[in-house]
């Protein structure tokens, strides 16, 4: 039998969930794109990645990337905070993020407009995180929602500071270091999202001092 | 202990193993014609009797994994790459190294071992999951079961013809060992050194490296974790049935978090072990990211299951996630790039 399934209506969250996962296929095309280019190129002129013409490639295909990592950090920054911030003024700070990164691109380049953007991420994310860790917004610790929203502030804060690292610091003596925080970050964030109720039952356990009641 | 006695371990593996993998396909085959006979007559015998076949089948993917374990071992214990004195003597002066020799640490998922470590992790998943959930209770589960029985059917069969361990064990590596030992007995220091030089990389970098003890068993239990996700995606384009997002997602979870972690740590290795070589945006690479996005979709999608239409886009993006899987994986054997078998 066919349970009945309670049809909400379209909000705020949903277009925001949509935006993302049209982003991230987005961004799956790409990829598609550059297996196909890749291959290709490699069967007319086999030593091809020796020549210019790789590097070519990798700008064509950093370029092509660009504009879904830039909608995607917006996405990123409408979402996380929505339930700490008003979502008027979420979606104002959303419109000038972007704008100020288009102005700076226009004014710079592509690389420094989205180190700028990367890094008012990386503070926002971390904000959010810091906030939803103590309790904000209505989250009570112990509770299955606060281990999704930290580990799911957790693992976007990890995701942001991830793709800064690859587009600022890729050439730094940090590199790894950070890359090693943002993983961190990254898998203690989707293991709290992905399973709460374990985290929780384990945060009792060790408040009761392993004392099962 | 030496290559002699390598090669005895060697045919010993093949001696043992081939049995093992014949009766490996012998159960699969016939696991896949009772499960799709269940699925034709919705017989309960039937039913049980397919999940009596896949736990052999499972037992006996554990046995042939042991000897695949067993004869890494023995590669360990057998073949030490001696260093010519003077190197040693070279080494000891400048960079303060005592080390004389090197072994071989071989992971136990590299070669025609890939595939079958995938079916082996799928068929322990199967278990799992028939242990949790009782696929009997209703026609639509236990035509579920049967689905991922037919799956399980269809690795071990692919393995047997495309990826047996077993037929000729780690040919790469051997050739690699088998070079090594005739390099040593030319007597030429030129051709010697030539030889160690080489091997020294691929042990260091390739062989005894943390990340291929992590990287890829990480991916190939996500992998097989994803095949459980896929059919759920499946019959939930089909019925709309709690159990089957239920399913699909506690594996999604589980292969999200593993191939994440896993392509995550492959990537300080690739920094080094690469290094002066091309491999931003390769065709693997590629194929990862675009796997990893999709199933990043998919996990965005499920949190709105309810509202219209999305739990049919959500069982067609679990489709294709794995359909990009699939591609991924094949991507080593089709596409150029750094990671192409044949590099």
């Amino acid at each position: 039998m066919t349970p009945e399934l309670n049809i909400k209506p379209k909000t705020y969250d949903f277009y925001l969930m949509l935006l993302t996962s049209a982003v991230l296929v987005a961004i799956g095309l790409v990829c598609l794109y550059g297996i196909g280019y890749y291959t290709c190129t490699n069967e007319t002129t086999p030593q091809w990645t020796q020549t210019q013409m790789y590097g070519d490639y990798i700008d064509s295909m950093n370029q092509l990337i660009y504009p879904f990592v830039v909608l995607l950090l917006v996405a990123l920054g409408l979402c996380i905070p929505k339930r700490i911030v008003p979502r008027q003024s979420l979606l104002a700070a959303g419109t000038g993020m972007l704008a100020a990164t288009f102005l700076i691109a226009l004014i710079t380049n592509i690389g420094t407009s989205l180190a700028f953007l990367l890094a008012v991420s990386i503070v926002v994310q971390a904000a959010v995180m810091v906030l939803t860790m103590l309790g904000r917004g209505g989250l009570t610790y112990e509770r299955e929602g606060y281990f999704v929203r930290t580990g799911s502030s957790m693992l976007h804060l990890g995701t942001v500071i991830f793709v800064f690292d690859f587009v600022s610091m890729r050439s730094s003596e940090l590199h790894i270091p950070v890359f090693w925080v943002a993983t961190i970050l990254i898998t203690v964030g989707t293991v709290l999202s992905f399973y709460p109720g374990e985290a929780g039952s384990i945060a009792r356990l060790l408040r009761s001092g392993g004392r099962t009641s | 202990m030496s290559y002699q006695e390598y090669l005895a371990a060697r045919d010993t593996v093949t001696t043992i193993g081939q049995p093992v993998i014949s009766v490996i396909f012998i159960f699969s085959l016939a696991l896949g014609i009772i499960a799709v006979y269940h699925m034709l007559s919705n017989d309960s015998r039937a039913f049980r009797l397919a999940s009596q076949l896949r736990e052999i089948d499972t037992a006996l993917l554990v046995i042939g994994f042991i000897i695949i374990a067993w004869f890494h071992l023995r590669i360990y214990q057998t073949i030490e790459v001696v260093y010519p004195p003077e190197l040693a003597n070279y080494m000891a002066s400048t960079m303060g190294t005592s080390a004389t020799s090197l072994r071989f640490a071989v992971p136990l998922w590299i070669e025609t071992e890939k595939l079958y470590f995938w079916t082996l992790c799928l068929s322990i998943f199967l278990a799992v999951t028939n242990y949790r959930y009782d696929f009997i209770k209703t026609k639509m589960t236990a035509l579920f079961s049967s689905s991922l029985n037919i799956m399980l059917a269809t690795f071990g069969i692919f393995t047997y013809y495309t990826s047996n361990p077993f037929r000729e064990p780690l040919p790469g590596l051997h050739s690699e060992i088998t070079g090594w030992y005739q390099a040593a007995g030319v007597g030429d220091p030129n051709v010697l050194y030539g030889a160690l030089y080489q091997l020294y990389f691929r042990i260091t970098y390739y062989y005894n490296s943390e990340y291929m003890w992590t990287h890829p068993p990480m991916l190939f239990i996500a992998y097989a974790s994803l095949v459980v996700t896929f059919v759920g995606c499946v019959f939930m384009l089909f019925r709309r049935e709690k159990i089957f997002d239920r399913i699909s997602y506690s594996h999604a979870k589980v292969g999200y978090l593993l191939l994440t972690v896993g392509m995550l740590i492959g990537y300080p290795w690739a920094v080094i072990a690469w290094e002066g070589t091309d491999w931003w945006w390769d065709p693997k690479i590629n194929g990862s990211i675009m796997m990893w996005v999709l199933y990043s979709a998919y996990l965005h999608t499920r949190i709105y299951l309810k509202r219209r239409n999305m739990w049919r886009a959500t069982a067609i993006l679990g489709i294709i996630c794995f359909l990009s899987l699939v591609f991924t994986y094949l991507l080593t054997y089709i596409a150029p790039g750094i990671h192409a078998i044949t590099q």
